[in-house]
């Protein structure tokens, strides 16, 4: 079916597979880059990727809005990275940035994932008023979002997809996503170029957000939670225990590090200064992309870069110290947030977003001085450091194909309606419902009344929402500070990976070849096994498929380019 | 030999159980005491755990994050997670629906299960070696998820109540475990019956299931604890958060303060939402799914006093 | 007796299993053909109809994976252990608790036993962290009186006995409950003559207490038996990274890893197969070891 038809993994590749011409399609599709076609012919393992032209011409053209001007504004940095807006406080004179009742009376059934309670259906203030706002009516139906993924299948095979569904891209790979693009609607003709003017607020996110929407050239995806700087996560520290212990945080190498481990590693006290840093010890050691092209023209996983050994070495370094806490080792990840706000461990890593007011109340609830911060970013040798940049988006929807031309209209001026960005009237209805119900302004910010508390979720915004904004949460505005400083600093070293915001499927086969890989590397960072067998990992995974993989990615390169 | 249906008035005195009968000799100092330390240490076992679970979960967060984790000396006690989780105005609802479901769907499983299992049960008749195996297959086989989910979705029950039932109604495990209670039935008695006149209906009516009163208890604590804690099938089949049962509704509350997978960002709590500690919300939760089955255990519990029936019946 | 002449015999009994067959053959029966995507290359977007057929490729690509075979024999290992160690608990706890005359204790320490089966294993684990990890209690004690922390939590060599014990904790006291129903249905009168024949406690225990239990405990050690193959598969992936993969690797936790992660349902259905096909073998085997030493096992012989 790919190019690599004589290689032992083709065994699954059937006889009737390949004499349909519906699979030599497939196979086209990989090996002569035929961008062209709405992939509904296409067997199992479309890759669904789009070069650089034809992304050109799939993507909206963005027009910023200007309706609000942030307290602080978004800062420029490498490589298309910027910081994101940071506001203060909402404006006291909300904009309105969509004249009239957006819908036309339909009813879609949505589908989005929640990690949270769950609001009710009916009788919902917050959803009857948005739903009253748009003149249409969207039936809410938030999934428990551990198993969201897993459960969409299943919707799939049996032909219930809802009209309107999310699906996070970073679940593409696992839901085979480009054999499917084909069950949603092509909104290329809705939205490409200056299409998208039609709806000022989807214009206003910008075109790097819609790229990984795009599959085999054509726009399906709808980007939520958009942002310039989706950086995967860093390493943070405790501020206030840094200063006890009148240690500098500005660490800038590896060994200022371990430095700081030591000093701050005290089990008799039950403090370590280390919770599990992986992955995002890679950084520093400029492990920031899958596939890297060595100066040959050949591609090279990150498996098989120095980076990785050392970074695995280091991580190794610091379990043998006995500066990891060993409830970190034993690789118990629900309590991570719980042993930093308590200060067992004062350095750890995870998301950006922990950043936020959320974790500045419940870390301050026994020691006031809890400051959470980031680390400025840093390389391990002190020369100049990376961070990986994400791709715009990572969260997409879906309009069902069974929707009719009007249909798909009413859903994307709800859509606009939707996006409005921070500061407007219509984001403050989304975000937190009817004014004097579900939320009163309080010190220039939005809470959320006892009545707010039950019915408001994050729901609608998974639909669509605008671009992400730094914000004040329950009264912690240093926080907000603190954060945009951090991103204006970080941006300058943002690093794309090789096939950023690219759609690549790989074929299934390869899925789970990397997963002994990842065990291996588990194992010699808590040091039951040596780099050696790192090694010999790492040559088991070229065998079972990691250099037919390659093959593949170089195919991709040589058609599509690599996204940078 | 009389029969009697009205079980627990036998010869012995229905509080026999509380002393010790006439011909059993004195405990020994060193047995008691054995039986008391082994008795201690399993107690302490469970109870401690027990006892953090529940005043974690009437903790607030400065106490939580002074111990740690865990609470095991309480500092500012609340009850502030369970007022989170009660103010949810589906609580209600989907407590009747927990409720219908677990009454409902122990009945039926109770109904099925107790007919399979004596149809099964009588020696040398006809197919139920085949039939047996054809149960046993179902124990080690499944067509995983998506097949399951096609069958229950084309026979209509995606967003209908009986998906809640139906699909996982039959305990192969159960009917296997009261049919060898059954067998064991004594044979002279539904011998006597069977030479009255009765037929297998009646047999199991009022020889069978009367001397197996502890099995029933157990198979159907088995059956409704399964029902209530179950929340698999509503996740699969229930797109309606208003149609949800309980557990469901309670578990979503374990999701608070995740992190939404790909991004940097905390899901679960909303701009300007109250953050609770998820910590005590979890241990909240734990305490709450273990109240309905303290509440139901002792009447289960009551038909295991040894010796209350086969004398009844016997005698 | 001809067929026929049996089936009017028994009509009864069989109509009686009725309500239960119709119910397997359409929750289980029917959505057991969808297994034939072991032998396709199945997509959901393609369905059962469409899906290419691959024959027994996914069979051999499972059965020539070394990591298959490791996870196979972790399975079987901790399965032996946990048949010595764990299974013989619930029983002996029963006994312990039947012994008990006071009916006030027996139904307080009986209502408290069973709890644990109702925390989740993501609970229970927990709670062994907090007792016996690095951070815990034991080993802060420990480390207080200057002796060197033992991370029991961490160390691949002692997790199959880790394993039970955690099993021992949570499901133990759930366990018993089948024994005290076999114990309830023994005849008083029989130890009452036993006593009167001059027999001690230990020697009741013997011929009449545990001849009483003997065909449920036989029925269920067939039944554990059959599910050899399953050993908690929660407990394994919770633990998967305290002491790594080739110490808690299992059938269930490889099927899932290589099949379910990535969706690989093909990979997963063929794994489950052949787990299903070697635990009827299983539990045949062992009905047939019962039927050898005189019990009725499954069924009557």
């Amino acid at each position: 079916m790919t190019a690599d038809a004589d290689q032992p993994t083709s065994r699954l590749i059937s006889r009737r597979g390949v004499l349909t011409g519906a699979a030599g399609l497939a196979g086209a599709m990989v090996t002569s880059g035929a961008l062209a076609g709405c992939g509904s012919d296409t067997k199992t393992n479309a890759p669904g990727t789009t070069g650089a032209d034809a992304m050109k011409r799939a993507l909206p053209r963005y027009v910023p809005s200007t309706s609000v001007t942030p307290d602080i504004p978004s800062v420029t940095g490498a490589n298309g990275a910027a910081s994101d807006p940071a506001f203060l406080s909402y404006p006291a004179n909300p904009v309105q940035t969509v004249a009239g009742v957006p819908g036309s009376g339909g009813t879609f059934v949505t589908r989005t994932p929640l990690w949270g309670a769950v609001p009710p259906s009916s009788g919902n203030t917050y959803y009857d008023a948005v739903n009253a706002a748009l003149g249409s009516t969207l039936r809410m139906q938030p999934a428990d979002g551990n198993t969201y993924v897993d459960n969409l299948p299943a919707l799939f095979a049996s032909g219930r997809l809802p009209d309107w569904t999310q699906i996070p891209s970073w679940a593409n790979q696992k839901l085979n996503l480009g054999a499917a693009v084909d069950r949603f609607v092509d909104l290329t003709p809705h939205l490409a170029g200056d299409n998208v003017a039609k709806y000022p607020n989807l214009a206003n996110i910008p075109s790097a957000a819609w790229q990984a929407g795009v599959w085999n050239g054509r726009l399906y995806g709808i980007p939520s939670f958009s942002s310039p700087n989706n950086f995967p996560g860093y390493l943070f520290y405790r501020k206030d225990l840094f200063e006890a212990a009148g240690i500098s945080p500005a660490v800038k190498s590896a060994e200022d590090l371990f430095a700081a481990g030591k000093q701050l590693t005290d089990p008799n006290a039950g403090r370590w200064a280390f919770d599990d840093l992986w992955p995002f010890l890679l950084f520093p050691f400029q492990v920031v992309s899958t596939w890297n092209p060595d100066p040959g023209g050949k591609l090279v996983h990150q498996y098989e870069t120095p980076g990785m050994i050392e970074a695995i070495n280091f991580a190794a370094r610091l379990a043998k110290a006995g500066y990891v806490h060993p409830d970190a080792l034993a690789g118990n990840t629900a309590n991570g947030q719980q042993r930093f706000w308590s200060g067992k461990v004062a350095i750890s890593a995870g998301g950006t977003g922990a950043m936020d007011g959320e974790d500045a109340k419940g870390g301050t609830a026994a020691n006031p001085n809890y400051s959470r911060q980031a680390f400025n970013v840093f390389d391990a040798a002190g020369s100049t450091p990376v961070i990986q940049l994400g791709p715009g988006a990572s969260w997409f929807s879906y309009l069902n194909r069974d929707l009719s031309d009007a249909k798909v209209q009413e859903c994307l001026a709800i859509a606009n309606f939707l996006a409005a960005p921070y500061g407007s009237k219509e984001y403050l209805l989304v975000n937190f419902g009817a004014a004097g119900v579900d939320y009163t302004i309080d010190e220039g910010n939005a809470i959320l009344t006892q009545q707010g508390q039950k019915d408001v979720a994050t729901s609608f915004q998974f639909l669509v929402s605008g671009p992400q904004a730094t914000l004040v949460k329950n009264g912690f505005s240093q926080v907000a500070k603190d954060y945009a400083a951090w991103q204006a600093d970080a941006v300058k070293y943002a690093v794309r990976p090789m096939f950023f915001a690219m759609n690549i499927t790989e074929p299934p086969q390869y899925a789970a070849i990397g997963q002994q890989v990842e065990d291996t590397i588990k194992d010699v960072r808590n040091g039951r096994k040596s780099i050696d067998d790192y090694r010999a990992a790492v040559d088991a995974w070229r065998k079972q498929g990691g250099d037919e993989l390659r093959k593949f990615y170089e195919g991709i390169r040589d058609k599509h380019g690599t996204g940078q | 030999m009389t029969m009697t249906t009205t079980p627990a008035t036998g010869v012995r005195s229905p509080r026999r159980d509380t002393r010790r009968p006439p011909w059993e000799e004195r405990p020994t100092p060193g047995g008691q005491a054995a039986k008391g330390t082994i008795l201690f240490v399993v107690l302490a076992v469970v109870l401690v755990p027990l006892y953090a679970v529940v005043l974690t979960s009437l903790s607030d967060q400065e106490s939580i994050n002074l111990a740690g984790g865990m609470v095991l000396v309480p500092h500012h006690l609340t009850l502030e997670s369970y007022r989170a989780i009660f103010s949810n105005s589906l609580i209600v609802h989907s407590l009747l629906v927990s409720l219908t479901i677990t009454v409902v769907g122990t009945v039926f499983s109770m109904v099925t299960t107790v007919l399979c299992a004596y149809g099964l049960s009588r020696p040398r008749s006809f197919g139920h070696r085949a039939i047996l195996m054809a149960l046993v297959v179902t124990m080690f086989f499944s067509g995983g998820i998506i097949p399951t989910f096609m069958v229950v979705s084309s026979l209509g029950g995606y967003d209908r109540y009986w998906s809640l039932i139906l699909p996982s109604a039959v305990s192969v495990f159960n009917i296997i475990v009261m049919r060898g209670f059954f067998t064991h039935t004594a044979q002279d008695l539904i011998d006597a019956a069977r030479v009255d006149g009765a037929g297998d209906w009646r047999i199991l009516w009022s020889v069978v299931l009367p001397t197996s009163r502890a099995v029933v208890a157990v198979i159907t604590l088995f059956y409704a604890v399964g029902y209530w804690n179950s929340f698999f099938n509503a996740l699969l089949y229930l797109p309606d958060n208003g149609k949800w049962p309980l557990q469901m509704i309670i578990y979503t509350y374990t999701l608070q303060g995740n992190f939404m997978p790909g991004t940097g960002a905390v899901s679960g709590q909303h701009l300007g939402h109250q953050a609770l500690a998820p910590l005590s919300l979890q241990m909240a939760v734990v305490t709450l799914t273990l109240i309905p089955i303290l509440v139901a255990y002792p009447f289960v519990q009551k038909h295991f006093t040894k010796g209350m029936l086969i004398g009844a019946i016997k005698g | 007796m001809t067929w026929r002449m049996q089936i009017r015999r028994d009509r009864t009994l069989l109509v009686m299993t009725a309500p239960v067959l119709v119910l397997l053959a359409l929750f289980a029966y029917v959505p057991m053909v969808g297994s034939v995507m072991a032998f396709q290359q199945y997509s959901v977007y393609t369905g059962f109809w469409e899906s290419d057929w691959v024959g027994m490729a996914t069979f051999q690509q499972l059965l020539g994976d070394a990591l298959f075979w490791q996870a196979f024999e972790n399975t079987l290992v901790i399965s032996a252990v946990q048949l010595l160690l764990y299974f013989p608990v619930p029983i002996a706890l029963a006994l312990l608790l039947n012994s008990i005359i006071s009916g006030k204790v027996r139904s307080f320490v009986q209502s408290v036993v069973y709890l644990p089966h109702f925390f989740s294993w993501v609970l229970v684990i927990t709670i062994f962290q907090q007792m016996l990890g690095g951070a815990g209690a034991l080993n802060s004690l420990l480390r207080r009186h200057g002796f060197e922390p033992w991370d029991i939590m961490t160390d691949p060599g002692t997790f199959t006995y880790l394993l039970t014990a955690q099993a021992v904790w949570k499901e133990a006291g759930w366990g018993i409950i089948v024994f005290l129903a076999a114990l309830a249905a023994i005849d008083q009168q029989l130890y009452e003559s036993a006593a009167v024949d001059g027999a001690g406690r230990w020697r009741r225990l013997w011929h009449v207490t545990l001849p009483g239990m003997r065909a449920v405990i036989v029925l269920m050690l067939v039944l554990r038996l059959g599910n050899a193959l399953t050993v908690g598969f929660e407990q394994m992936l919770i633990q998967r990274d305290a002491v790594g993969r080739d110490a808690a690797e299992v059938i269930d936790t490889f099927a899932y890893y290589y099949g379910v992660v990535n969706n690989n349902f093909s990979y997963g259905a063929a794994a489950g197969l052949f787990k299903g096909l070697l635990s009827l073998v299983l539990i045949l085997a062992a009905n047939r070891l019962a039927h050898a030493f005189g019990e009725d096992g499954l069924y009557r012989r």
